[in-house]
């Protein structure tokens, strides 16, 4: 071993506390990266396996623009036009009382045409008797994992309920298929004939869709011209991948989330590692000084420095790699559920670790490192030999820099402001934007620093005398030590600030949009799978038998589906109101006075916010609607404020609703009830009615619960962000801790020299928590208005951009003081161990230095 | 006689709808590798409850009897023919439309998807001048139109493959319209002779116990004149069909592992039919018999062994497959004096599909100067592939 590395290995084994939490800054930073990548990709892949498996090798599918396709399209491209290769589905979703808390897909195929399409329904199946799967009725085929988590065998019965009504299926068989990936993906899965689907999903005479195996050459492109002359005008035929990419692109947004959150973790590691690799050079300076005073090349100093910053990196990148794997099996769980809540079941709950993600995320953490330890590097290697060892010439320099840093911070910051300012709809642009801004204002700190410093001394100096003096001058007389430091903090404390001025400000304004929307008393639903949309059918003699009680003044009803514009799916609402209902309207912006009037004769339609965003909507503008008549141009009567929805709703009055898609259905209600009746009474007496007209099962939930509901969904929405934000609080904790102790510790000899002179200890622990609790202090202020900034970036942009929503800023006293709080208790934390060392310490022994 | 598909015990239905999912299961445009399914397994079955059986003779009235008998298990529409376009160029074709109830009953349900009747059907092409056997086959259910059967107007289809009434002479006249990507077969068929009915006044019986038996009759000699499409070449055809026109609920007694069908189109207007019903150790069954209709549609049965004989001479071991059939016959009717010797168009006439069988166009001529007629014939050879019977 070289002399070199041996002095290298020395010093920083002399040092343990710091390298350990050097190489935990490291590894926070890559577990919170590798964590997120594994936990969007595992959802990825569930989808990509859920949706994929069920998709079977379709090349082609026909998929109706909302609701469903006549079934008789199936004879007319099979008998009419003699394609054989296509294949009915029935689809929908189902819950079962053996399988509590899961959402249970029913695929219903025409075992006759699946032989092109879905392989694994055949190869894997065990014990099948087809002959009694198609003309039982009941028959259902699951996978053996599922059945067996339901405790089922063959022959079995597996008790369902569809939209609130119980059904008894028999189990004709298990799907075992042989490879994970389609194992993985039929998971909850329950095949039955189509006959049963269409029963059991209340879809008589219906199809979900239509899969076509056309081959990819001249006779296939003439069979899709064919197919295409037959469709009615509300069907699409599209590739098989393009309605995966629909259900794909509906992600998207929130995993380019959760991604750019992981990356911002990373760079509060970066700046961890930075401050540490700073502070063991500044800290070295005579040494390397004399090393280089010796005859070792710069070159060398610079060699010997990334060494050890590869070295530490290498270790907390392979660290938080492990930490990131254990991290992202607890978020893959939460993203899932976010994505069944707001988007599409999607069932499995596997954690994909691809070896190129974690040698990835160690590679990542190694090659961060290095970037943040190459300004130190540099600078252990350009002083000149003598110099290097002065300490009055560094922080003569770090002084100089402050206003060069100030300015190069202001350029970031203006320029992420002028990117942000761009008219795009990008997302990458914004988090582009972001990073600028938040790397500006890390910048501009040292000179906030000095700055607040030099308004904070003469409270320091009034309140602790000459210790007081000494301790805020000492923060500015170090700067090359304290600026990265309190920059590092800023930048963590001020994202952690950011989130959570962004979670309270859409908590706010969702609460105050379900206070404003929900008018009625009751509302009645079926159970439903996705817990942001109502879905089935209510019975019409449940709808009746409801409105007749004679506690109840009016109602308001509600026809929900999906509806494919272009390549969107939003949610097409057909709504009956009650003149108080019409009150529930947030309006962005509408024609004008007669806005209900016109709405209610059908004179147009009105449309989400997120849907105006995204298509770029206004009132008076015209909306092309498909419908089984073909395309109905509606005018856009109004914009309304909705966060049920990401994708988008457009809301029709129901006779226009009736008259363009002849659908009478009713999939929810909302009841209002004569005042001064008693709420549960009314309930109970209204669940009877439901008991007594026949077997659908639905909720009738006051407005509270309703909005309870509303929120809890909210909550388990930002769960993920909030995980996120409490990391990026123990990275800076752990930050402050770090920069603040090594800060105080370099100080012995310095402390050494005040001991000597008379300090006893418990003035050098005065003016050792002084210090770090005013650097503390520092950071927490100036970390409140740059998160502030934070999050109006994130709520006006990157929020709008990614879902179309407009939020109110509601800045929360307590997510501001938390920030202040957590600063100040670690930087006081970080002060007690050099405190009570230097206090213990005899002076003599401190002033022999090292 | 003949015919693969029906249903079977709960065991072999299972096998046999396996059979018809897997189909595809390696792609329309890679060599499918189904399971294998038996076809004297299917055709046993114990699974009789509910069903109709085949027990006494019964009048067979057409056109009422082209049409499906639902209450039995299984039952076919067999065309099969020979051929020949512009110049002499011959053609073998077979398009075989098989009907099978899954339960006695249709399912009670509002959807129109229930039913207890499935389809499938086999369409062939031999083509030896282009040295081409082209098989396809077909599946669906017997609801939505998507396939299905009724006697009048007479209309049997899966798809757009179909065999409708209406063709020229009289109420058995036929035409019949099929096509896949690379091969179609459009013919107008006229009935030809009458109808002849097989065993004892159409009650076939293949077994010692009472329901072992179809019903089964034949249109032996059908005129047939249109087109067919091989590959890419489109040729105007004429030349002669044959129609069987089976339905059973339990055909196969114990012991039969498959059959050997031969019928014989003479140019002399003599037509001849035969099948050996095989058993495991290769003899032949009791209840394998044949029939001889002269040129004004007399028929007189065969009993196999002394009023028919047939000889194996070669043999074929199928690239596909591996399976070996026997390829070239010398089938013998003393009553008549023929030594026929039958050799196929192709050797390699073998239907590779969910069930694997051969089915194929011979050419016939007297053994020796004297010994018979020429002519044209198709022969069926089931249960070679080794699958034994399921029971």
């Amino acid at each position: 071993m070289s002399l070199l590395r041996r002095s290298s290995a020395r010093y920083h084994l002399q040092h343990p506390t710091q390298l350990a939490l050097t190489a935990l800054g490291v590894a926070l930073g890559v577990a919170v990266v590798v964590a997120v990548h594994l936990a969007v990709r595992s959802s990825r892949a569930a989808f990509r396996a859920s949706v994929e498996t069920v998709a079977g090798r379709a090349t082609h599918v026909v998929t109706p623009a909302s609701g469903g396709l006549d079934e008789r399209l199936i004879r007319h491209i099979r008998v009419d036009l003699g394609i054989d290769r296509a294949a009915p589905i029935v689809e929908g979703y189902a819950t079962s009382a053996a399988l509590p808390g899961r959402v249970l897909r029913v695929l219903g195929v025409d075992p006759f045409s699946e032989a092109p399409f879905r392989a694994w329904a055949v190869d894997g199946s065990v014990g099948l008797d087809v002959a009694r799967f198609v003309t039982a009725a009941d028959g259902v085929m699951l996978p053996a994992g599922t059945a067996a988590g339901a405790g089922v065998r063959a022959g079995d019965t597996l008790p369902v309920s569809v939209n609130g009504r119980p059904w008894t299926l028999r189990v004709a068989g298990l799907v075992d298929p042989k490879d994970a990936l389609t194992s993985e993906g039929v998971r909850d899965l329950l095949l039955v004939d189509i006959a049963t689907a269409q029963t059991i999903l209340g879809m008589t005479g219906r199809l979900s869709r239509i899969d076509l195996w056309l081959p990819d050459d001249e006779a296939g492109r003439q069979e899709l011209a064919r197919v295409r002359s037959v469709l009615p005008p509300d069907a699409r035929l599209e590739p098989a991948g393009a309605r995966a990419d629909v259900l794909r692109g509906m992600i998207d947004a929130f995993d380019l989330n959760l991604t750019a959150l992981s990356l911002l973790a990373l760079i509060f590691g970066m700046f961890l590692v930075y401050n540490a690799m700073t502070f063991s050079v500044v800290r070295r300076r005579e040494m390397l000084g004399g090393l280089r005073a010796l005859g070792v090349t710069r070159r060398q100093i610079v060699g010997i420095v990334l060494a050890e910053a590869a070295l530490i990196g290498g270790v907390g990148a392979v660290l938080g790699t492990l930490l990131g794997v254990g991290l992202g099996r607890g978020l893959v769980g939460m993203v899932l559920r976010t994505v069944n809540d707001l988007w599409l079941v999607v069932s499995v709950e596997r954690l994909t670790l691809p070896p190129v993600a974690l040698s990835g995320g160690v590679l990542l953490g190694i090659l961060a490192t290095l970037v943040a330890s190459l300004p130190p590097a540099v600078e252990a290697a350009t002083s000149p030999p003598r110099l290097a060892r002065m300490r009055s010439t560094l922080e003569e320099r770090a002084r100089r820099m402050v206003p060069r840093a100030a300015a190069l911070g202001s350029i970031s910051a203006v320029a992420g402001v002028a990117l942000v300012g761009l008219s795009t709809h990008s997302l990458g642009v914004s988090f582009a934007a972001l990073f600028l801004l938040v790397l500006g204002l890390a910048l501009l700190t040292p000179l906030a620093t000095v700055v607040l410093i030099g308004v904070l001394r003469p409270v320091a100096s009034w309140a602790g005398g000459l210790l007081g003096t000494m301790a805020s001058r000492g923060v500015v007389t170090t700067l090359s030590r304290t600026a990265p430091a309190v920059a590092a903090l800023v930048v963590a404390l001020s994202v952690t600030v950011g989130l959570g001025v962004m979670i309270d400000s859409f908590r706010g304004t969702l609460t105050r949009w379900l206070d404003a929307t929900l008018q009625a008393d009751l509302y009645v639903s079926l159970p439903s799978v996705l817990a942001s949309r109502a879905d089935g059918t209510l019975d019409p003699v449940v709808v009746e038998a409801l409105i007749a009680h004679p506690a109840v003044e009016g109602h308001s009803t509600y026809r929900s589906r999906d509806l494919r514009l272009g390549d969107r799916l939003v949610r097409l609402v057909a709504v009956e109101l009650d003149r108080r209902g019409e009150a529930g309207f947030d309006f962005v912006r509408t024609v004008g006075d007669r806005t209900f009037d016109r709405f209610r004769t059908g004179d147009g339609v009105l449309v989400s916010e997120p849907l105006a965003y995204r298509m770029r909507l206004s009132v008076e503008d015209g909306l092309e609607l498909p419908t089984p008549d073909g395309v109905s141009r509606l005018r856009v009567l109004g914009v309304f404020r909705d966060y049920g929805s990401d994708q988008g709703v457009v809301m029709m009055s129901r006779s226009a609703f009736d008259r363009l898609f002849r659908d009478t259905g009713v999939t929810s209600l909302g009841l209002f009830l004569a005042p001064g009746v008693d709420l549960a009474r009314v309930v109970s007496e209204l669940e009877a009615r439901v008991a007594s007209v026949g077997d659908q099962a639905v909720l009738v939930r006051p407005t509270a619960a309703l909005r309870e509901g509303s929120l809890q969904v909210f909550e388990r929405t930002f769960r993920v962000t909030a995980v996120l934000r409490m990391l990026a609080l123990i990275v800076a904790f752990v930050g402050v801790l770090s920069a603040l102790m090594a800060l105080e510790l370099e100080r012995a000899r310095e402390l050494g020299v005040l001991r000597s002179i008379g300090l006893t200890p418990g003035q050098v622990w005065g003016l050792v928590t002084t210090q770090t609790g005013l650097l503390g202090f520092v950071a927490g202020i100036l970390s409140l208005p740059i998160g502030v900034v934070l999050s109006i970036v994130m709520i006006e942009v990157i929020n709008r951009r990614s879902f179309g929503w407009s939020l109110d800023l509601g800045v929360g006293a307590a997510v501001l003081a938390q920030a202040v709080a957590l600063a100040l208790v670690a930087a006081l934390l970080a002060g007690l161990y050099p405190a009570w060392r230097m206090s213990r310490a005899s002076p003599a022994a401190a002033l022999r230095g090292e | 006689m003949s015919r693969p598909w029906a249903g079977g015990s709960p065991g072999r239905r299972c096998r046999l709808l396996a059979g018809a999912l897997a189909l595809g299961a390696c792609g329309p445009s890679e060599a499918p590798v189904p399971p294998r399914l038996s076809l004297a397994g299917v055709l046993g079955g114990v699974d009789t409850a509910g069903y109709d059986r085949a027990v006494e003779p019964r009048p067979i009235g057409l056109p009422a009897d082209h049409g499906p008998h639902p209450g039995f298990r299984s039952e076919w529409w067999y065309l099969t023919g020979n051929l020949e376009g512009d110049g002499g160029r011959p053609f073998g074709f077979q398009l075989t439309i098989f009907r099978a109830s899954l339960a006695p009953a249709a399912p009670t349900s509002a959807s129109a998807w229930a039913t207890n009747q499935a389809y499938m059907a086999h369409l062939a092409l031999t083509d030896p001048q282009a040295g081409r056997f082209l098989a396809r086959e077909r599946f669906a259910r017997g609801a939505q139109g998507l396939a299905g059967a009724s006697a009048d107007p007479l209309r049997v289809w899966l798809g757009d493959w179909r065999l409708e009434g209406g063709g020229p002479g009289g109420p058995s006249g036929m035409t019949l319209r099929a096509s896949d990507a690379d091969l179609t077969v459009e013919l107008d068929l006229e009935p030809g002779k009458p109808v002849v009915l097989q065993g004892e006044r159409g009650l076939s019986r293949k077994g010692p116990r009472p329901g072992n038996a179809s019903y089964y009759y034949s249109l032996t000699r059908m005129p047939a004149r249109g087109r067919v499409v091989s590959g890419k070449d489109t040729i105007d055809v004429a030349g002669t069909a044959w129609l069987d026109r089976e339905w059973s609920t339990s055909v196969l007694p114990d012991g039969v592992v498959g059959w050997d069908w031969f019928a014989l189109q003479l140019d002399d207007g003599w037509d001849v039919m035969a099948y050996r019903l095989r058993r495991g150790d290769g003899s032949a069954s009791p209840f394998s018999e044949g029939v001889v209709v002269d040129p004004a549609g007399r028929a007189v049965g065969l009993t196999w062994g002394t009023d028919v004989e047939v000889e194996q001479t070669g043999a074929w071991t199928s690239p596909h497959s591996g399976v070996r059939y026997p390829s070239g016959w010398v089938l013998t009717v003393p009553s008549r004096g023929w030594r026929l010797r039958l050799e196929p168009l192709m050797a390699d006439q073998e239907l590779d599909l969910s069930f694997r069988y051969w089915e194929g166009a011979v050419t016939v001529r007297g053994e020796q100067r004297g010994s018979g007629p020429t002519g044209r014939g198709y022969v069926e050879l089931t249960g070679y592939d080794g699958n034994p019977p399921a029971r």
